[in-house]
């Protein structure tokens, strides 16, 4: 299984990008090969959060925790939480797993923890 | 450029309705040309979101010109997430004012509730950015949850705050016959009360299930023309002075400062520049209030009230009909109801009723500006209208 979650940085100006962009925001690069694939920190600090009760149906849990991250490398990222109780500014670290399954694809994406 | 009227509107109930989203969108049509007393159009444009998705429905606006036997006219149309009503409008205000078109109609459809509710909020939250965020189980009430903690952490919002803004357009929708949710809530049933956890479940905290808008179905019209068109017409003159529409980054995260709704503020900015206006001329304003924490935040960037100060305004009463700047007094999207497709050009309809003086029980005393704000995806496409009464 993949072990990190990959984000753009433009080989111009070095600006990364999650998720991936044809054209850098910054810097207006705008040719796709010009973009090296890195990946993202897995520590960071929760910005927001919410529990999500009326889940979306390929999920048979009762509720979702659901968050943003800053992580260390600057870039933020949506994902979700294996966190009891969060809090905002709390340390945390990310892992890759399935963050939803249908009947024939298992997605993966970063499901974070208390540090 | 030439000048812009509306000429014509309707509207449908907004609730369950049980007939064809084509006949959603052919009544509120049908009613704004018999408000016009105007025959015939030279193009319409129909905005809607979902009808391949839920309604086994593509090429709607062929389906609705034939419907009502307006061949040949020409037809599009329209799809911009929950600002589609609002784009239309304004592809129709650009074709009138190019001198394209004299007389343009523009209708706003949406059948949501052909599927069940799972289904309904799945298709909203296509709108999510698909890798980024659709994959983690990302709704729009999830990002509008998120976005809700930390205004409440950085402006001294409350859960009271937004109770306010629930009960203020629901008591607001109680006078209007064409609202989804009539039914009078108080800050103690939803919020104070034991058994405010059974009335009022949390749905994406710190957002319960009344700060949350329904899932209706719904169709709305308004029919622009020119002004020689509206002056033969000896209906009330209407002016269309300005449209603004601008749009933000699709991941939340990526955004500055994710506090902000860029979109709305610049969308707003180029509306109130065109007519001319100041945001505090503004008389009655509909604004996109999917969760009650959008008309808190929409009233600020736009101009109204200063950043962080909106929740004071509504404490202060302010927002409400007979304050100095009543907002949603149709019930907004929370109460009116938010069939997505349409509700751009609802906003519109409630606006020209108010400016008329033909909104009954909820009229604004004396409004003479009204604006509207129509939100796509959680605010990465936003449209903003400023509408002016003229003497006739």
């Amino acid at each position: 299984m993949a072990t990190n979650v990959y984000a753009y940085k433009c080989r111009r100006c070095g600006k990364v990008h999650y998720p991936y962009r044809t054209i850098c925001k910054k810097c207006g690069e705008n040719d796709h090969n010009e973009f090296d694939i890195v990946p993202l920190a897995k520590k960071g600090k929760l910005i927001t959060y919410t529990h999500l009760y009326t889940l979306p149906a390929d999920y048979e849990t009762k509720a979702l925790t659901l968050g943003i991250v800053e992580l260390e490398d600057g870039n933020r990222i949506t994902a979700q939480l294996n966190i009891q109780e969060p809090q905002i500014g709390m340390n945390v670290v990310g892992k890759v797993d399935v963050v939803r399954q249908d009947e024939y694809t298992k997605y993966l994406g970063m499901v974070f923890e208390k540090t | 450029m030439r000048e812009v009227y509306v000429a014509g509107i309707g509207i449908t109930s907004f609730t369950r309705l049980e007939y064809p989203l084509v006949e959603i969108a052919a009544y509120p049509g049908l009613m704004a040309l018999r408000d016009s007393g105007i025959k015939k159009i030279d193009h319409l444009y129909v905005a809607n979101m979902g009808s391949c998705r839920i309604n086994h429905q593509s090429g709607l606006a062929s389906a609705v010109v034939d419907h009502m036997s307006l061949t040949p006219a020409g037809a599009e149309t329209i799809e911009n997430g929950p600002a589609s009503g609002g784009s239309a409008i304004k592809q129709g205000y650009m074709a009138v004012a190019s001198g394209l078109h004299d007389v343009v109609m523009v209708i706003g459809a949406e059948r949501m509730r052909e599927v069940n509710s799972l289904d309904a909020t799945d298709f909203v939250a296509t709108l999510t950015h698909p890798h980024a965020e659709y994959i983690y189980g990302i709704t729009l009430p999830s990002l509008a949850g998120m976005f809700t903690r930390l205004y409440m952490e950085k402006y001294g919002v409350t859960s009271r705050h937004l109770a306010m803004v629930a009960v203020k357009n629901q008591a607001n929708a109680m006078d209007n016959f064409y609202a989804h949710i009539q039914q009078e809530i108080t800050i103690e049933g939803i919020l104070d009360s034991p058994e405010a956890l059974t009335n009022n479940p949390y749905v994406a905290d710190p957002l319960r299930f009344f700060d949350c808008c329904p899932v209706s179905d719904g169709g709305a019209c308004v029919i622009l023309a020119t002004k020689d068109v509206l002056k033969k017409l000896e209906k009330p003159m209407i002016k269309l002075s300005g449209v603004g529409q601008a749009t933000d980054s699709h991941a939340i995260h990526e955004r500055k400062e994710p506090t902000d709704l860029l979109a709305v503020r610049e969308a707003a900015r180029q509306s109130f520049e065109m007519a001319g206006i100041k945001p505090r001329d503004v008389d009655v304003a509909e604004l996109h209030d999917a969760f009650t924490i959008l008309e808190i935040v929409e009233s600020e960037e736009v101009g109204f009230f200063k950043k962080g100060e909106g929740h004071i305004a509504l404490e202060k009463g302010v927002t409400k009909i007979g304050g100095e700047l009543p907002i949603n007094p149709s019930g907004g999207l929370k109460a009116r109801g938010h069939p997505v497709g349409a509700t751009g050009v609802a906003q519109a309809h409630e606006i020209v009723l108010q400016l008329r003086g033909e909104a009954e029980k909820r009229q604004v005393k004396n409004a003479k500006i009204g604006f509207t704000c129509n939100l796509g995806g959680f605010g990465n496409n936003v449209i903003c209208l400023t509408f002016v009464k003229e003497e006739n």
